[in-house]
């Protein structure tokens, strides 16, 4: 369950202490967007996540599958000229679903195989970003 | 000999054993003594910005403490222990996180006041044991290796927290290979994103991400490519396995190729365990029997 009984203005208030950043900084000139590495199946993209959230639409981002897809890499952060870091946003957005137990990883659809070739770093850094 | 603290992580004892041993026995060689933390814990593989996420940074400031029995400058290898080490350290001792680190460090057993510093193997190389010394201990040059130096992201950004060289175009690991003979080639994706840990339940999403840098190193002529991180080295060469194209590139830990190259038996350098068979391109150059 969503805590869709706070209003907006308390859940953008809350994004923005966990990310440490301001929403409204955002002039959206999509560089961001432009060097993400995995924007090209992100819904919505990092500068539309950022738009919807100035425009108040706190709940669509949240419910939204873009979200978990951030790979946490900080290309976004580091280039943005409003010193915006989408990356902290995400996790803000992750942070706050994982608080209310909604979260995407299911632990018995990762292959079996993949278990015993991938570095465990790989698991433990997607445990800590994709479950509770 | 000169001893310095160093700290595997999760992953260097099993599945990036290549990159560990690799690096130890050619520290030796160098004159330098890796003596690893006696008792240490994995620092959480990903670092966590979330303002009231403590317990996230209890883990590596355990080990930045207990480094400290050892030296003042801890050393690491994989890029994401690097990371989150530097910057765990870096955020919390920030002036403005005093209450931050008050609570955090009450969750510790001992005191500590930040003064462990954090460095790459890389930057142990440059700095302490020198590129142009590296240079006198190279046995078998490097020579006409077109390699790619992939750094990926975690080393690099975020480049004010990390301060590890340029975010954009890092050259650290290329002026390595200058120093062993190699020739590392110029290519525009040497800090994008191989996808991570997104591989475990986006494995479509990562397998893109991979298939970009390899193709962008493909084309800048490389034979062969070498990284600092277990996951990179697992995007990059195990999932060349899943790809629609072949591109039949080695994918080294940068140790291996350093190893080699001073002289270390390459029977202690695991040359089979890798996806991509490099021991082809090794004989092909005269650095393998
Ligand atoms: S780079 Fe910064 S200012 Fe530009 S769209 Fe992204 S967050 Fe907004
Ligand atoms: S940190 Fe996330 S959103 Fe930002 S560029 Fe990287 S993958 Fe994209």
């Amino acid at each position: 369950m969503l805590p869709n009984l706070r209003s907006n203005e308390e859940l953008l208030k809350e994004i923005e202490n966990l990310s440490g950043q301001r929403i409204i900084d955002c002039y959206q000139c999509g560089e961001c967007t432009a060097g993400c590495p995995v924007a090209f199946a992100m819904e919505p993209v990092p500068n539309q996540a950022i738009r919807l959230l100035q425009l108040g639409y706190i709940d669509e981002v949240l419910k939204s599958s873009g979200i978990w897809l951030c790979a946490s890499c900080n290309v976004c952060g580091e280039r943005c000229p409003r010193g915006v870091d989408y990356g902290k946003i995400a996790d803000a957005l992750r942070t706050i679903n994982l608080r209310n137990n909604n979260y995407p990883l299911v632990l018995e659809k990762i292959d079996k195989e993949f278990i015993n070739q991938a570095p465990q770093q790989a698991f433990i850094a997607a445990f800590r970003k994709l479950t509770t | 000999m000169i001893t310095l603290a160093y700290y595997p992580g999760c992953t260097l004892y099993t599945k990036g054993k290549n990159l560990d041993i690799a690096a130890r026995k050619s520290a030796e060689l160098l004159g330098v003594e890796l003596k690893e933390l006696e008792s240490w814990n994995c620092c959480g593989a990903i670092y966590s910005p979330v303002t009231d996420d403590i317990a996230s940074q209890v883990a590596p400031i355990r080990n930045l403490i207990e480094a400290q029995k050892i030296s003042r400058k801890l050393v690491t290898l994989c890029a994401a222990c690097y990371n989150v080490l530097k910057r765990a350290n870096r955020n919390l001792f920030l002036p403005e996180n005093y209450q931050y680190r008050k609570r955090l460090l009450n969750y510790l057993e001992e005191s500590y006041d930040g003064s462990t510093e954090t460095i790459h193997y890389l930057e142990m190389l440059r700095d302490i044991v020198g590129f142009e010394n590296l240079k006198t201990h190279v046995q078998k040059h490097l020579t006409s290796l077109r390699v790619a130096a992939y750094y990926g992201c975690l080393m690099v950004r975020p480049s004010e927290e990390l301060m590890f060289d340029n975010p954009d175009n890092p050259t650290v690991m290329e002026e390595m290979f200058l120093a062993l003979g190699a020739s590392p080639v110029n290519y525009a994706f040497k800090t994008e994103c191989c996808g991570g840990y997104i591989v475990v339940n986006q494995p479509e999403v990562a397998k893109r991400c991979a298939q970009t840098i390899l193709e962008n190193i493909a084309n800048a002529g490389a034979e062969c490519i070498a990284t600092t991180c277990p996951l990179c080295q697992y995007s990059l060469d195990n999932q060349q396995k899943v790809m629609s194209k072949e591109y039949k590139l080695p994918v080294f830990y940068f140790t291996q190729l350093l190893a080699l190259s001073i002289g270390i038996s390459p029977e202690l350098l695991n040359f089979d365990n890798h996806y991509i068979d490099p021991k082809p391109l090794l004989k092909e150059k005269g650095l393998l029997l």
